[in-house]
């Protein structure tokens, strides 16, 4: 028997019990909806949380903290920096030292307290690092300084009400009102030495302001000096990087031969796998955002094979509905069979027929649920985010998308469909294999 | 055409336990020649249409042998025989067993489908089995709109649609009037002399049996050449 006539075989049977069919396909596309939907949730909110996380932070940096050497960490050397820029994809290696106390930064009568770095410019700039106004240090005591050290050097005042009491920040009219570039601005550090507490002021130049940070809500506040500076300011403390509370002549080597903060940049998102595990191979302690991105999404995965679990029972469900519907759809024309049986018509065909009859069912349910799962999901992320705004007065992160569907779910969701149904038109198929002609013809069955 | 050798067929009746046993043919040995019209007769009871559904392959015999041309078909599998009673048998049955769902012509082009025949075939052999029983302005009427005749007219064109060599056929006439009989068996002799078709036809009625080349009598279950029944 040809596939064709078999076909239509199938869209007679159907026609004859049109009302039956609908209802079972309906109950089979619900089950195929309510799959994809539950599970469209955990897609959603992956993608969000994802999508989220790369933009918060700069996808191609691999952060360094060290190197693993017999159980032990050790910071890294120009050495390491070397090995690092040799690496096949990557596209620059930055690396800082931290001024182990805060310095206090003084224009006029502006007070600013903030963090102090020496960095390599050359390899920030490449990895990135953009001015918004002025250039680059050339000279010993030119600095550049974070967007946002204006907003914290304000004028020293026992007023307690300079700063803005919603935001928390310095009130407009307590900050710096000029422009950074060109000034000169002292640097005070101090002096921990046998209970005396000295000071000692360094003369700098702003050079540069850096450009803000990508984030709204980040702010770079830091000052950036030159090494020169650096090292006059631990030769002043008689500490590593100038640090306060321990006893001075510590300072055997040159503290800037090794380096706080080692940030490895990628030239793609595509490369900073392979740079990771090199690195990992090669024994240094690092973190980038593919790892964080690894176990997010391991997560993930665990949450949405559970709801697709949850969504199954749904079309386990409707599959009592199909399995119905095939038993009495065999019952009824079992006088038929017998009669097809009786004049030499195959028991695999007949089986044949009647599964392909429930593949039908199940395909139309899942072509009918899959494209009500995008409509219900479309709702779903206009819909929701405006409820819980209006119930829990609730301002909800822009761009937050409760519920996605990707060809994958699709996938998954017809090929459970399909499978379930076909498994549960099994039995009246097979039923149909074995009624007997002579009582089939007898209108015994 | 059929050599039936030593078959004995017993059913089993009631339910485990408290079984009975219902002996309905002994020792049954005959042949059936290429050509030939044969008819079976006995009284009702006597164990003909078992005989019939054993050599159609619906039921498996307790015991013995069938061959059909040169097919021992009492050791087919259920889908061997299928294909075997598609292509080698025709059936004509008491009650017509045409589908009520389909039209004449439906009817007649089922064995086709099951065959695998192409639709253009299939629609040119289909009319030309109506117009062979006479029904060609009747093709789109389904049984219920035709007359017992005519039915048993369509359940012949399904028989004949395939031509197969063999006939096999239960009482053929015993829902018709006398006068549609004589019509049919005027039918059954004409095919069997233009295509030598070969048939086995069981009947109660003597008018029936007259038209069969030999006659074989079964009378309790045992086989009687001869039409002294
Ligand atoms: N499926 C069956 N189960 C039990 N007994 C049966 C069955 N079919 C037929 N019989 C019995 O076998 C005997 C012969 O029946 P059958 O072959 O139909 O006779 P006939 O066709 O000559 O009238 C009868 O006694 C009948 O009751
Ligand atoms: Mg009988």
């Amino acid at each position: 028997m040809k596939w064709k006539d078999q076909f239509r075989f199938i869209r007679q049977n159907i026609k004859k019990n049109k009302v039956r069919t609908m209802m079972t396909i309906l109950a089979t596309a619900m089950g195929c909806a309510f799959l994809i939907v539950l599970a469209s949730v955990g897609y959603g909110l992956q993608e969000s949380v994802v999508k989220d996380t790369l933009e918060q932070q700069v996808v191609t940096e691999i952060d360094i903290y060290g190197f693993e050497e017999e159980g032990e960490y050790r910071s890294l050397t120009m050495d390491d920096i070397d090995y690092l820029e040799s690496i096949d994809g990557v596209k620059a290696v930055t690396r800082r030292n931290q001024v182990r106390q805060i310095p206090m930064y003084m224009l006029e009568e502006y007070k600013a307290e903030a963090m102090t770095y020496v960095t390599h410019f050359p390899s920030e700039v490449e990895a990135g690092l953009k001015l918004q106004d002025g250039r680059m240090p050339e000279k010993e005591n030119e600095v550049i300084v974070g967007s946002h050290f204006r907003n914290y050097l304000s004028v020293n005042t026992d007023d307690e009400n300079i700063y803005d009491e919603e935001t928390g920040e310095v009130k407009e009219e307590y900050i710096y009102p000029d422009d950074l570039v060109g000034k000169t601005i002292n640097m005070e550090v101090r002096q921990d030495l046998e209970g005396e507490n000295g000071t000692h002021t360094i003369s700098l130049t702003v050079v540069g302001v850096l450009q803000e940070p990508s984030r709204e809500w980040m702010q770079d506040q830091n000052v950036y000096i030159s090494e020169s500076v650096y090292n006059e300011i631990e030769e002043f403390t008689g500490t590593p990087g100038g640090e306060l509370g321990i006893d001075p002549g510590n300072l055997e080597t040159d503290t800037t031969d090794t380096f706080d903060e080692v940030h490895v940049y990628a030239k793609n998102l595509e490369k900073v796998q392979g740079i990771a595990d090199k690195l990992e191979e090669n024994n240094y302690a690092i973190y980038s955002v593919v790892n964080e991105m690894e176990q997010i999404n391991m997560l993930f995965t665990i949450a949405k094979a559970g709801l697709i679990l949850v969504g199954t029972i749904a079309i386990v469900i409707a599959s009592i509905g199909i399995y119905n519907t095939m038993t009495m759809a065999v019952t009824e024309r079992a006088p038929d069979i017998g009669i097809m049986k009786a004049i030499g018509a195959n028991p695999k065909t007949i089986k044949q027929i009647f599964v392909l009859e429930s593949s039908y069912i199940g395909i139309i349910g899942a072509i009918i649920g899959t494209i009500v799962a995008y409509l219900i999901s479309v709702l779903v992320n206009i819909g929701l985010p405006f409820i819980i705004e209006m119930a829990f007065e609730d301002e909800l992160p822009e761009g937050l998308q409760f519920s996605a569907i990707p060809p994958s779910l699709v996938f998954i969701a017809v090929g459970i469909c399909l499978f379930v149904t076909i498994l549960s038109g099994m039995r009246p198929a097979k039923r149909a294999t074995q009624i007997d002609v002579l009582k089939a013809m007898r209108r015994e069955i | 055409m059929i050599t039936v050798q030593k078959l004995n067929h017993h059913f089993e009746l009631g339910k485990k336990g408290n079984k009975t046993i219902l002996p309905v043919l002994k020792d049954i040995s005959f042949q059936v020649e290429k050509g030939e019209i044969v008819s079976v007769v006995g009284k009702s009871g006597s164990g003909k249409s078992t005989l019939l559904n054993l050599i159609s392959g619906f039921i498996h015999p307790t015991e013995g042998e069938i061959l059909i041309g040169d097919q021992r078909v009492t050791d087919f599998s259920e889908t061997k025989f299928a294909d075997f009673r598609l292509k080698h048998m025709g059936f004509i049955f008491q009650s017509f067993q045409l589908i009520p769902s389909m039209t004449a012509f439906q009817n007649i082009e089922l064995p086709l489908i099951l065959k695998g025949e192409s639709e253009s075939s299939r629609e040119q052999r289909t009319l030309e089995m109506l117009n062979k029983v006479g029904l060609e302005s009747f093709k789109d009427h389904y049984p219920s709109e035709l007359s017992g005749g005519q039915q048993q007219r369509v359940s012949i064109a399904r028989a004949l649609v395939l031509e197969p060599p063999l006939i096999l056929a239960d009482e053929p006439t015993g829902s018709l009037d006398s006068e549609t009989e004589a019509e049919l068996l005027t039918f059954i002799k004409q095919l069997n002399t233009e295509l030598g078709v070969t048939f086995l036809i069981i009947t109660h009625d003597e008018e029936v049996a007259r038209i069969g080349h030999r006659t074989i009598t079964i009378r309790d279950g045992q086989l009687i050449e001869g039409a002294d029944a």
